[in-house]
């Protein structure tokens, strides 16, 4: 019942004009980010962020403005994976397994409703998820003490990489760097300045979010100046009309499931939409192929993909909201923002803030049914913005984020530093080490340091209080078998990969 | 890859020696950079010691491709004062435009159009204060 009026609260907050404009240009932009193939929710969202600075919204609405996008994005992504079989974004390439054949069989139409239909059960399943169990969870992470935070923010760089596919050794080497650029600056707890050969710009430290945009926006630009610039506008000349509702209704019960496995896939640190999306695809797969339709236009391999990596979205804005440690990409991008504006997230949070915290869940509600008017009568439009070529659409791109991280600092040491950043963030994607990890240390570095040094005053210097408490073992535990199962899993994949079979490797 | 890693991770230890704080704080400035230096030390020389994963990087022609580009945002920010933000951003936007594979006339018209267009944007609309002319014109 208190859920129910803080989330009237919500409601009363969400409705303002002003964050009601921002949570429909959010969607529409979403969309169409997700849409664009080379552009995702974390570049979008990492795009967007200097922008939101330039408005100079408040917390609350900045947060509205990015979530949506954050949904838009997921329900974005399946458009070009159904009509070009490219998928808009990482978490949308098991849609275009079912979502491109259906295309080929004159089925585009509905496919897209489909799917449209699977994002809105999955996204609203999650965000009804997220009601309950966020302030279950804050309310449980009170009893932590900086010890037990401590353990909590290890845990979070062993697991944030995901579980497969990547040698868990470059996932934590990209965390430590993250952690090593953090510590650039002042020192918070002695003043001593760290790593600045003795430059005035890096006494603040190195800015979170010119390190994100640089590391996201522009390396970006180098991945698709390598490739061959293909233009694939056929299969765009789409008619949409609304499809039978037999049609419909006949992969609700898939979405249904895909949406309580993408939910807690994206409650994970680390496992984040991608994942979310592959596990909801494979179950759904092993429960219903039973005529061998998957992967030749069945319906169902549509819905579960989309309402996977929707509800995942969801799952994963909880440990950013109560923990303060981010689940996913976009979600530490989110933080990076929250950080910027003095918004700790934490159990705190939602004590402190009701206004934000609960303005956020009832604008994703509201954000739900917004992309379901935008993203099934209305698709004809992203469909044509579709046709917009890359070479027109990725420099305009780069010059808002130079725009917007000038607009930030006014320093050109800072749009310097972005570059760098930007062939930092390529030259680690080339080598298969993970940004996300590398953000997540740079943001939670300090924070990290101060934890440990306010346990060790409350002992007194004595390490042991580290392993004192039960939840921190607990923690270390869990991490240490994350740790485990994670090298086991890249060792055999080592040894597969002698086997062509089962190449294919990790999606996130 | 792994030997530029290791390279930083003892640089950054070897600085973080010399931190020191001469007041009452129990974990003073060098602990935690020893800290993660260390276990960057270790992990980046059991990559040394055995590589994972191949790298295809792209070639030299792409290579090039992707240095004009870095070349032209670089130029850019230096720049930026001089021309104004209107000329530079028109000069940006055309030229990465070119390189992605545009047509050059509409790689042009794109970046005249937009660089007017964000300009009219963030500084008329936004009221983000964005140099007109720059030290050069103005």
């Amino acid at each position: 019942m208190e859920t129910l009026s803080l989330l009237g609260h919500g409601f009363s907050v969400a409705v303002s004009p002003l964050n009601l404009l921002l949570l429909v240009s959010g969607c529409f932009a979403g969309t169409l980010i997700g849409a664009m193939p080379g552009l995702g929710p974390v570049n979008g969202v990492a795009i967007l962020i200097p922008l939101t600075f330039a408005f100079g919204f408040d917390p609350t609405s900045s947060l509205i403005l990015l979530s949506a996008v954050y949904y838009g994005c997921m329900y974005g992504g399946r458009i070009s994976s159904i009509l070009l079989n490219i998928p808009g974004d990482e978490p949308a390439v098991m849609t275009t397994l079912d979502g491109y054949p259906m295309a080929q069989k004159g089925q585009a139409s509905d496919a897209l409703a489909i799917s449209g239909v699977a994002s809105f059960i999955g996204a609203t399943l999650a965000t009804i998820g997220l009601t309950l169990f966020a302030p279950l969870l804050a309310r449980a992470a009170i009893h932590f003490g900086p010890a037990d935070y401590f353990a909590l923010y290890c845990m979070a760089f062993a697991t944030i990489g995901g579980i497969a596919g990547v040698d868990p050794r470059k996932t934590l080497l990209s965390a430590l760097i993250g952690l090593m650029i953090a510590t650039i600056g002042l020192d918070p707890g002695t003043g001593i300045p760290r790593y600045t050969f003795n430059s005035f710009e890096l006494y603040d430290g190195v800015d979170a979010i010119v390190a994100l945009v640089g590391l996201f926006a522009i390396s970006e630009i180098l991945i698709l100046l390598e490739k061959r610039l293909v233009q694939a506008n056929d299969g765009l000349r789409v008619r949409f009309r609304m499809p039978r509702w037999s049609v419909i209704r006949h992969t609700l019960p898939a979405s249904g499931r895909a949406s309580v496995i993408g939910f807690l896939a994206g409650i994970l640190p680390g496992a984040g939409a991608s994942l979310g999306s592959v596990m909801s695809y494979t179950i759904e797969k092993q429960i219903s192929n039973a005529r061998n339709t998957f992967g030749k236009g069945d319906p169902r391999g549509v819905a579960a993909p989309e309402s996977g990596n929707n509800a995942a979205s969801g799952g994963a804005l909880i440990p950013m909201l109560s923990l303060g440690v981010p689940g996913s990409g976009t979600t530490a991008v989110m933080l990076a923002m929250l950080i910027t504006l003095n918004v700790q997230p934490g159990p705190l949070l939602f004590e402190k803030q009701p206004d934000l915290v609960w303005g956020l869940v009832a604008s994703l509600y509201m954000a739900n049914f917004t992309l379901l008017i935008l993203n099934i009568p209305m698709i004809g439009i992203f469909i044509r913005i579709l046709t917009v070529p890359t070479w027109a659409l990725l420099p305009v791109v780069v010059a808002i984020s130079f725009v917007g991280v000038y607009s930030i600092s006014n320093s050109h040491f800072d749009l310097y530093l972005m570059i760098g950043f930007g062939l930092l963030g390529y030259v680690f994607r080339k080598l298969d080490i993970t940004l996300v990890p590398m953000v997540l240390g740079l943001l939670l570095g300090i924070d990290m340091e101060n934890n440990l040094r306010r346990a060790l005053s409350i002992s007194g210097g004595d390490y042991s209080i580290l392993v004192a408490s039960p939840i921190a073992v607990t923690l270390y535990a869990l991490t240490a078998l994350f740790l485990a199962v994670s090298v086991w899993l890249s060792l055999r994949d080592r040894r597969r990969q002698a086997d062509p079979a089962h190449q294919g490797g990790a999606l996130d | 890859m792994g030997v530029a890693i290791f390279v930083i991770a003892a640089l950054y230890l070897w600085q973080a020696r010399g931190f020191q704080a001469n007041f009452g704080d129990i974990l003073g400035p060098s602990v935690f950079p020893t800290m993660i230096g260390l276990i960057a030390l270790v992990l980046s020389a059991s990559l040394v010691i055995a590589p994972s994963g191949s790298v295809s990087w792209p070639e030299p022609r792409r290579i090039a491709r992707q240095a004009a580009a870095l070349a032209v945002m670089g130029l850019y920010v230096l720049f930026l004062g001089q021309l104004g933000f209107p000329i530079a951003t028109f000069g940006l936007i055309a030229a990465l435009a070119v390189l992605m594979g545009g047509p050059v006339p509409q790689s042009l018209a794109v970046g005249a159009a937009l660089s007017l267009g964000l300009f009219v944007l963030f500084d008329r609309l936004l009221g983000l204060p964005l140099d007109l002319l720059g030290s050069w014109f103005g």
